[in-house]
């Protein structure tokens, strides 16, 4: 054995090396001359002559003796690792069925954290891809009724030009629409555009990658330009740079492409163009039109709140100037971050960091059990290493580094369990969930995420299990069997399954209470009875249709032509959708004849126009009074009819006969319109967990005529979809020229599906996890249980040989079993009960402390932990007490 | 050969170094030992100054050219026992050849007629 002088067994000083080096030379040299024949004192005197400056020499020498120590040093370092990572392999060679199953369990722990961890780099912890993302800001249009409302162009451009903090304020719109774009070869198809302001693309900091983005000189000559998205100018025009400056007809009228902005640009939504809308010298009145989701980029070195403060002064003035549309008016700012990934994401970001998080640990836990017992197996050889001079430092070292290349390899397959399930995400994550600028990708991040879990993940399971194999004095070890020297660790170990149960607990009953939610959110009465309803956008153009006649004129011809399908039991027109976002305060009314109340007194409703069929067709009953007729015409008094929630609102007056003053939510002074209630409808729901019913109005068609609305069909037996081609040739046998644009094809199922996809998303996720979470466990107390037995074999024979019954013997397991599992529940039932409130605000239609949920939550456990006992209590049972005591 | 007491320049260094890599293959010693050896194999001609000899041996040992371990001296005494190594094994050919190359061209041009 090679053994240095610089060794760790026998370190010393390098100015006592260099000390006693030279004073032995100086005295060997002393007694060279006195054996020349010297007296001692010249000799002596001559010896230390001959060395010069001596101080000079000892320090010299002494810093090239540190110089190559250090460098000794990590030479060292790196020779022990390099024979500690060849002994690692080799152990893992040797025991492939322990690396392998280590190996997966790291794998899929580190894979599901890293998959998650995409969705959290994505959502909370990378910066917005715009230049500069953290100086810009939204601006939210506040009223008495709304804190996060939408700006007006008029004022959106106030409060950049009159304050002092923003470089500049641009708007889009927040909604993505379709425009009728009609193509070389004659067929229209619709392509979807997002309207924004012209210094959009400045404000967020966007180059064009053809062409240039809208000047403020497109502005003022209200020119028709729109820019187009890389995705779009791909996949349409095959990347032909010529297409800029190209003019095309869009919704009629001639649009010029200006230029082409990157793929990894995306606003609020996913869209192929992006239009213009003029916003300088508007004309005053629409100073009330709140059409924009208002950005703004902050100059340099002005904060948040200096801009907040500057800007609300603004909004102050324009309320003492504009009375009208800007009194009680004001803004807020938010940082542009926070407002795109709303906090419903932000929360189940975090909701599954938590749960995967502890699946990971589970899976050290369960990694750290399998070295434990190893670390009993190999105590003979660690003990002889030690013996042999091995430190016990260095055998940890080396039982770490074992641990190390565990993980790491784990970390790597983890790091490819990760990628593909990030690659069949999208198809996981309900649509709406993720902003558009969110995009989930494997890259780098992801990478190094793994990498650094990996290694911390192999210090967690690894510092303890090293640590306790090496507690042990070698000479019991080598001269005892190992028996005795076992029961410490396994103590060990029965904390750590412990831990992994009350864990597996913890995740169950968090999944319990989103599946129960779930259940509730799903299980709720729609309100109307028709199952399978197809539903479409019509959006005729508003050029070839400019009055209202004629307007009404196509939908009715349209109406007619469906009716032709011999399959369709029934059609009808509607401005909203149930569970398709409803605006629950868009209008607010009185009624008439009451005490009038203050403009921001006043109730709000949801306001949803419907044509006559619209009842019948979606089999929604009329409770009190009448559905809507053909009578309800455009000339005749206004009607109306509410919900059932409207009516209850009343206190016991009858709905039917009052007159409601109604006005939109948006333009508060406007003039109002007075309906009579002719009908009570029965109620809806508009969110699948609303908490309280909401208040409706529905108007007539021909009273309120928009241009455009959705579709609704309902067959007569079967699916809807299956409606879909013969409904679209109905309605191009009335548009020839084809300038109606049709979109948002769905039906009403899926729609519903849609409203509770997150909660669903959650339920499913943090499920699946629990799932495993619980058979990560469970696979910890066979383990342990597996292994308790073995150790007693010989206890078990004797009690046999001594008259135990198998009864008797299983009951020992199981009491073992039972109180493992025992504890772990109990543990993991009070974490549940302090954490519960931790997702409440995901929660619907159950308590934190949901009774049935601990009940089923101890119940799968009990029934996953009697099928882990099992084999082992088997086992015991079968002992057979001669070859048991034979063997020892 | 005697070593000026100041100024000793690169050529000399390099041939300390050769010198004592050739003392050591007859076995591991300490620094006395070396410097003896030397002097003793030259005829005296070579004296070596400890202010050499003992830097040289550690930057040896810093090489990886040497390698030292704690012994005993003859008299009884704790003491650094240099040995050689591969490494320096290799090193005291080249050093050889080049001492050889050096030699031959001093010698033609000294003892040129």
């Amino acid at each position: 054995m090679k053994r240095s002088l610089r060794s760790w067994l026998w370190e010393i000083p390098i100015d006592q090396e260099v000390d006693e080096e030279l004073s032995l030379h100086a005295e060997l040299r002393t007694r060279e001359l006195v054996a020349r024949g010297l007296d001692p004192q010249t000799a002596r005197d001559q010896a230390i002559r001959r060395m010069g400056d001596l101080a000079r020499l000892k320090r010299t020498m002494a810093d090239l003796g540190r110089k190559r120590d250090r460098e000794m040093r990590v030479t060292r370092w790196i020779e022990e690792l390099r024979d500690d990572l060849r002994f690692a392999f080799r152990q893992l060679r040797n025991s492939p069925a322990f690396a392998v199953v280590a190996v997966l369990t790291l794998a899929l722990g580190i894979g599901a954290n890293s998959a998650i961890f995409a969705l959290v780099d994505a959502t909370l912890l990378r910066p917005l891809p715009f230049g500069q993302p953290d100086r810009l800001v939204a601006l939210w249009e506040t009223s008495a009724k709304s804190s996060r409302g939408f700006a007006s162009p008029v004022n959106m451009t106030d409060w950049a030009a009159r304050g002092r903090s923003f470089v500049a304020i641009a708007g889009f719109a927040p909604g993505v629409g379709g425009m009728v774009m009609a193509g070389a070869d004659g067929n229209a198809e619709t392509v979807s555009r997002q309207w924004v302001s012209a210094n959009i693309f400045d404000v967020l900091g966007v180059k064009p990658i053809a062409g240039r983005t809208f000047s403020a000189e497109d502005d003022v000559k209200r020119a028709n330009v729109i820019v187009m998205s890389e995705a779009f100018w791909r996949s349409r025009y095959n990347a032909d740079p010529a297409v800029v400056g190209r003019q095309i007809r869009f919704d009629g009228a001639l649009w010029t492409i200006v230029g082409i902005v990157p793929g990894s640009f995306r606003l609020l939504g996913q869209t192929s163009i992006w239009a213009m809308r003029p916003s300088l010298n508007l004309p005053p009145n629409m100073r009330g039109a709140y059409l924009w989701q208002a950005v703004g980029r902050m100059k340099p070195g002005v904060s948040l709140e200096a801009a907040q403060a500057d800007v609300a002064m603004v909004a102050d003035s324009l309320g003492r100037e504009f009375p009208q549309t800007n009194r009680g008016r004001s803004v807020t700012l938010e940082p542009l971050h926070d407002s795109m990934v709303g906090t419903d994401l932000r929360v189940t970001s975090m909701l599954f960091l938590g749960v995967v998080g502890f699946v990971l640990l589970l899976c050290c836990a369960n990694v750290a059990n399998l070295l434990l017992a190893r670390a009993n197996v190999r105590l003979r050889e660690l003990a002889i290493r030690s013996a042999l001079g091995a430190g016990r430092r260095r055998i940890v070292r080396q039982l770490i580094t074992e641990s190390l290349v565990l993980s790491l390899i784990g970390g790597a397959v983890g790091c490819a369990v990760g990628a593909a399930i990030l690659s069949i995400a999208p198809s996981l994550i309900p649509q709406g969930l993720l902003p558009a600028t969110v995009t989930l990708s494997f890259n780098l991040r992801i990478i190094g995420f793994c990498a650094v879990a990996a290694v911390l993940v192999g210090l967690l399971f690894g510092v303890m299990p090293a640590w306790k194999a090496t507690d042990f004095s070698s000479a019991a070890v080598i001269s005892s069997d190992s028996r005795t020297i076992a029961a410490g660790s396994g103590r060990l170990r029965g904390l750590l399954v412990v831990g992994q149960v009350a864990t597996a607990v913890l995740l169950l009953f968090g999944a319990g209470l989103l599946l129960r939610t779930l259940v509730a959110v799903e299980a709720f009465d729609r309100g109307y009875r028709a199952g399978s309803v197809l539903s479409m956008l019509v959006d005729p153009l508003g050029s070839k249709y400019p009055t209202p006649e004629s307007l009404q004129q196509f939908f009715d011809q349209v109406e007619r032509e469906i009716a032709t399908i011999p399959s369709v039991a029934g059609s009808a027109y509607a401005s909203d959708l149930p569970l398709d976002f409803f605006d629950a305060a868009a209008f607010s009314y009185e009624i008439a004849g009451d005490p009038p109340e203050g403009e921001t007194q006043r109730p709000t409703t949801a306001y949803q126009v419907v044509s006559t069929t619209y009842f019948s067709t979606l089999d929604l009953p009329i409770v009190a009074g009448r559905g809507f007729d053909q009578h309800d015409a455009r000339d005749s008094v206004p009607v109306c009819i509410v919900n059932e929630a409207f009516a209850r609102s009343l206190h016991g007056r009858s709905p039917i006969g009052q007159r409601l003053v109604l006005r939109p939510a948006s333009s508060p002074q406007g003039r109002p319109v007075v309906r009579e209630i002719v009908g009570v409808a029965r109620q809806i729901k508009g969110r699948p967990d609303e908490t309280k019913d909401f208040v409706q109005v529905y108007v007539p068609m021909a009273q309120n005529l928009s241009d455009d609305i959705f579709l609704v069909v309902r067959p007569k037996s079967g699916s809807a979809e299956a409606l879909t081609p013969a409904v679209r040739a109905a309605i191009s046998r009335v548009d020839t020229e084809q300038l109606v644009s049709i979109r948002d094809i769905n039906t009403l199922e899926d729609i519903a599906r849609t409203a509770t996809a997150r909660h669903r998303f959650r339920a499913v996720i943090v499920g699946a996890f629990a799932a495993l979470a619980l058979a990560l466990a469970m696979v910890g107390v066979f383990g342990i249980l597996a292994y308790s037995v073995q150790q007693r074999v010989r206890d078990f024979g004797v009690r046999r040989a001594l008259g135990a019954t198998t009864r008797e013997v299983i009951r020992l397991v199981i009491a073992n079993a039972a109180r493992t599992i025992g504890a772990g529940v109990v543990i993991g039932l009070g974490l549940s009960a302090i954490s519960g409130r931790l997702i409440e605000t995901m929660l619907f239609g159950v308590r934190p402390l949901d009774v049935a949920t601990f009940a089923f939550v101890t119940m799968v456990l009990g029934f996953t932990a009697a099928l882990s006992v099992a084999g082992p209590a088997w086992r015991a049972a079968r002992i057979d007490p001669a070859t048991a005591l034979r063997k020892s | 050969m005697t070593i000026p007491p100041k100024a000793p320049n690169a050529l000399l260094h390099g041939t300390l170094d050769a010198l004592i890599l050739k003392t050591l293959t007859r076995g591991p010693c300490h620094g006395y030992a070396v410097a003896r050896l030397i002097e003793e194999t030259s005829g005296e001609a070579v004296i070596v100054e400890e202010g050499s000899l003992y830097p040289a041996l550690y930057r040896l040992e810093r090489r990886g050219w040497v390698e030292a371990v704690w012994g005993t001296s003859e008299l009884g005494r704790r003491a650094k026992l240099y040995s050689l190594t591969d490494a320096g094994r290799k090193q005291l050919v080249t050093e050889m050849a080049i001492w050889r190359r050096f030699a031959t061209g001093v010698s033609r041009v000294l003892l040129s007629t």
